[in-house]
């Protein structure tokens, strides 16, 4: 089973400014996971409400695609510049 | 005859691709080993060649190289024409998890961007992409390389790695 990503790194630069930011993603899984525990009543209702329309099966593969794309993210590296802009994204 | 190749004839056999579409692959995987020969593709044994042309890759990679007036635009950066040089690094897991978001399209979605393809003159339905074809689907790109030189001289490489 792969790693979940544990920092974002962002950095822009814009001629002589410039700003970075490492986000702690592996603060927020604990985060997410007390809200998904929180709201879990709330999720379990609406998806009962919604099951006989056929969205409570759909809600549920879209909550489970998230989760996965967010597993995925893990070394994906984004990189634009030119003369006097970069955009630097990167997931460790 | 390699694995790949053996893989798009099992395709076309299946229908899950056109004759045209294993012509173009066929020809893709075709010079891709063609290159393999002139490199290091000599120097391993066949076994673990086979094994890398699908699995042992990890990342799609996307690389634009403004030409030799160098790094052109000055403006914003998202804005066309402004871009100079550009590496994107995509995990092959990240697009095996947004290949199968295919599934969470409404079916009446899938309608419109199928006859859209049809418009552009591409005849192919996204229906038929099933979750088992996806496996192969990225198995194949590990062959894949595409080098694309604009008129500016701007170099765009997409390659697996």
């Amino acid at each position: 089973m792969s790693r979940p990503p544990m920092l974002m790194h962002i950095r822009f630069e814009k001629e002589d400014r410039s700003f970075g930011l490492w986000l702690p993603l592996f603060l927020l899984l604990p985060l997410a996971l007390v809200v998904l525990i929180v709201l879990s009543p709330l999720i379990i209702i609406a998806l009962l409400v919604l099951w006989p329309s056929g969205w409570g099966l759909w809600a549920l593969k879209v909550l489970k695609a998230a989760i996965v794309s967010f597993w995925a993210m893990r070394g994906l590296e984004v990189d634009v510049q030119n003369s006097s802009q970069h955009v630097y994204v990167s997931v460790v | 005859m390699s694995e790949s190749q053996k893989k798009i004839l099992e395709m076309l056999a299946q229908g899950k691709i056109n004759v045209e579409d294993a012509r173009r692959l066929l020809d893709a995987v075709g010079s891709g080993e063609g290159d393999e020969g002139h490199g290091t593709a000599g120097h391993e044994p066949a076994g673990d060649r086979e094994k890398g042309t699908g699995a042992g890759h990890k990342y799609l990679r996307v690389t634009v190289t403004p030409g030799e007036e160098g790094t052109n635009g000055k403006g914003n950066l998202f804005q066309d024409g402004n871009v100079g040089r550009v590496n994107v690094r995509v995990p092959m897991s990240l697009i095996r998890a947004g290949m199968k978001l295919k599934s969470l399209v409404p079916p009446g979605a899938m309608d419109k961007v199928n006859s859209a393809l049809k418009e552009k003159g591409i005849e192919f339905d996204m229906n038929s992409i099933k979750s088992e074809d996806i496996e192969d689907l990225i198995d194949a790109l590990g062959d894949m390389q595409i080098d694309v030189e604009g008129g500016r001289g701007e170099k765009v490489r997409v390659f697996v790695e």
